[in-house]
């Protein structure tokens, strides 16, 4: 278990990169619109996703 | 915070004796009969929930459908395992235990809740229901629905330090471990069903299927199960901590909890029968004081 534990500590961080990103880049994709700053809709969620999983974490929570 | 009010000294002790032989005696009356709605209930939903999965990846079901169709299954999948956690359909060493448990584990796959968890948090809700302290429940309050529901968001983070952790930290279970480490693994498959979906294309599938219903789904029945049979959450006590109230949205919609005072007055009453034993016990919790918000079949109160 203690690699469970471990992922689990890392929980936000892993979600925001595992599965914000692509549920932003892939939104934005079905929505046609285009991420600003000539970025990529991936690199675009994953900058998303990156930066609410960090935030959450340091939180200890998403809202 | 003030100590929470409490009912004892309501009725002397003959009467209450008296009382409780007649409450215990229409109570029996609704137990021990196998509960096959509630396993119906249970196992459809799961094999409904699950279906899902193929049907919107193959697009045979319009996603939105999908989308509603799984909020609603994930709301209505608590309470066939809750009936599991109480042993209603199935006592401990009887020949159908395994019916028994196998609803309670399967049917709360959705809700990424172990059973066993479950179990340990909600025998503490029981114990010291509306305890502001010892109530693992108690962070569903709130002085409306909104709150509540506002309430239960923050309270379900992953970050807190009260409800689950704190009942679990509490609890002497034999079974801790076992269920920890069920709820690791629970949650370490539900994370990786979600990724795997969204880096392979389906990151709209997976959310619209499992993630936001789960969240919708689990703040309908914590609005439902946890706050309004327990609102304004001020007394302790048998016959005090819990009401019965009628719902804006009817009995379906509000799944049973307007009678959710026979649950925890005699929680071996599977939920179908919590109806019908509330009306015939109804004037024996008037005489003991019991919070009935609940107007009788004429719509007087």
């Amino acid at each position: 278990m203690p690699i469970i534990t471990k992922l689990g500590s890392l929980g936000p961080l892993l979600f925001g990169v595992g599965f914000i990103a692509p549920l932003i880049a892939q939104s934005m994709d079905a929505a046609s619109v285009s991420a600003p700053l000539g970025l990529s809709n991936i690199a675009f969620g994953l900058a998303v996703g990156v930066t609410m999983g960090v935030i959450a974490w340091r939180r200890g929570s998403w809202v | 915070m003030s100590s929470p009010i409490t009912n004892e000294g309501m009725v002397g002790p003959t009467s209450d004796r008296k009382l409780l032989r007649e409450e215990a005696a229409i109570a029996q009356k609704y137990m021990g009969r196998f509960p096959w709605e509630i396993v119906a209930w249970g196992l459809g939903n799961i094999v409904l929930w699950l279906s899902l999965w193929p049907l919107a990846f193959t697009g045979i079901l319009p996603l939105w459908a999908a989308f509603l169709i799984s909020t609603v299954s994930i709301a209505l999948c608590y309470l066939p395992s809750h009936d599991a956690q109480h042993s209603t359909i199935a006592a401990e060493g009887s020949k159908l235990r395994w019916v028994n448990e196998l609803v309670g584990h399967v049917s709360l796959i959705p809700l990424v809740m172990p059973y066993r968890i479950a179990w340990i948090q909600h025998r503490q809700h029981h114990a010291n229901a509306n305890d502001p302290e010892l109530d693992p429940d108690y962070g569903y309050h709130g002085d409306n629905w909104r709150q509540a529901v506002w309430n239960g968001i923050k309270y379900r983070q992953f970050g807190t330090q009260a409800g689950l952790p704190k009942a679990l930290e509490r609890s002497d279970d034999p079974d801790l471990e076992r269920a920890v480490a069920e709820g690791s693994v629970l949650n370490l498959v539900y994370y990786v069903v979600l990724t795997s979906c969204a880096w392979s294309g389906y990151a709209l599938e997976a959310a619209l299927i499992w993630w936001l219903p789960r969240h919708l789904g689990s703040a309908w029945l914590t609005t439902f199960l946890a706050w309004a049979p327990h609102y304004p959450y001020k007394e302790t006590g048998r016959y005090r901590d819990t009401r019965a109230w009628k719902s804006p949205v009817g009995t379906i919609l509000s799944m049973g909890m307007e009678y959710h005072i026979i649950h925890h007055l005699f929680p071996r009453i599977p939920l179908f029968h919590t109806a019908p034993a509330y009306w015939e016990m109804r004037e024996l919790l008037e005489e003991r004081g019991c919070r009935n918000d609940r107007p009788d079949r004429r719509g007087a109160r």
